[in-house]
């Protein structure tokens, strides 16, 4: 099992009710097998991962990374800085 | 301060702040004894929203905002900070010294929110566009957000860039 942390910011942070989650994952999971995942437990994201941006370790990542032993995975929508 | 590997003598800023943004202090701190020149910009709150000067994309969006409140990702903030001021030094040599800071919080209006300084020696170097491609960079891929409350309600601002893979 791989355990990682998952950050939440945004909206995506109101939808869930916290800023991060601790979860232990199957080894060579993927961020589409997270999302897929997280959409089944916390249906009230689902809507909100459809156009999800996610990072591991803090650099840009894409739906065929395979998640790296604990990362730290973040999830947020497109940015609004400035 | 943070001083790039590649450029070690060249000052170079990053910032996630609560504090005022202190533009005299900041363009101190980038200033060297062969600059000549810095382009400053700045965005603060809008209080009112009006026709005036909008684009056709929100022609008619006209409203009040009684604060913006931003959030970060502070850690990832400040590398893709970095990382901002590491693509401007690559597109234009001669800047000398880079600053980009962003205000977060509860932020009311007219207060200025985030900063982006370039210096150089004279100002026929690229830096005017230097510090409009740090501001347009930090808007795409620094990872902050900013919820807008007004009178009628509160609501996330979101973009729209996607990010490709390596940015």
């Amino acid at each position: 099992m791989n355990h990682v942390k998952l950050l939440f910011f945004a909206t995506i942070r109101e939808r869930m009710g916290t800023k991060s989650l601790d979860l232990e994952l199957p080894a060579d999971l993927t961020i589409h097998g997270l999302k897929d995942r997280l959409s089944a437990d916390y249906p009230k994201v689902k809507e909100s991962l459809k156009s999800v941006l996610i990072t591991i370790n803090r650099e840009y990542a894409f739906d065929e990374a395979i998640i790296p032993l604990n990362a730290e995975i973040g999830l947020f929508p497109p940015v609004s800085g400035g | 301060m943070t001083f790039n590997m590649q450029h070690p003598n060249l000052p170079t800023i990053f910032s996630i702040t609560e504090d005022e943004i202190d533009l005299n202090d900041l363009l101190a701190q980038i200033t060297l004894a062969s600059t000549g020149a810095a382009a400053i910009f700045t965005g603060m709150v809008r209080g009112e929203t009006s026709r005036r000067g909008s684009t056709q994309a929100n022609a008619g969006d006209e409203h009040q905002t009684e604060f913006l409140e931003y959030e970060a990702y502070i850690p990832m903030a400040e590398e893709k900070m970095k990382q901002v001021a590491d693509e401007i030094r690559a597109r234009w040599d001669a800047i000398e010294g880079i600053a980009i800071v962003q205000r977060i919080g509860k932020l009311y209006p007219k207060t200025p929110t985030v900063l982006i300084a370039c210096t150089a020696a004279h100002r026929d170097t690229g830096v005017f566009e230097a510090a409009r491609y740090g501001i347009d960079r930090l808007k795409e891929i620094v990872p902050i957000w900013k919820k807008e409350v007004s009178p009628s309600g509160e609501f996330w601002v979101e973009g729209e860039y996607v990010p490709k893979a390596g940015e």
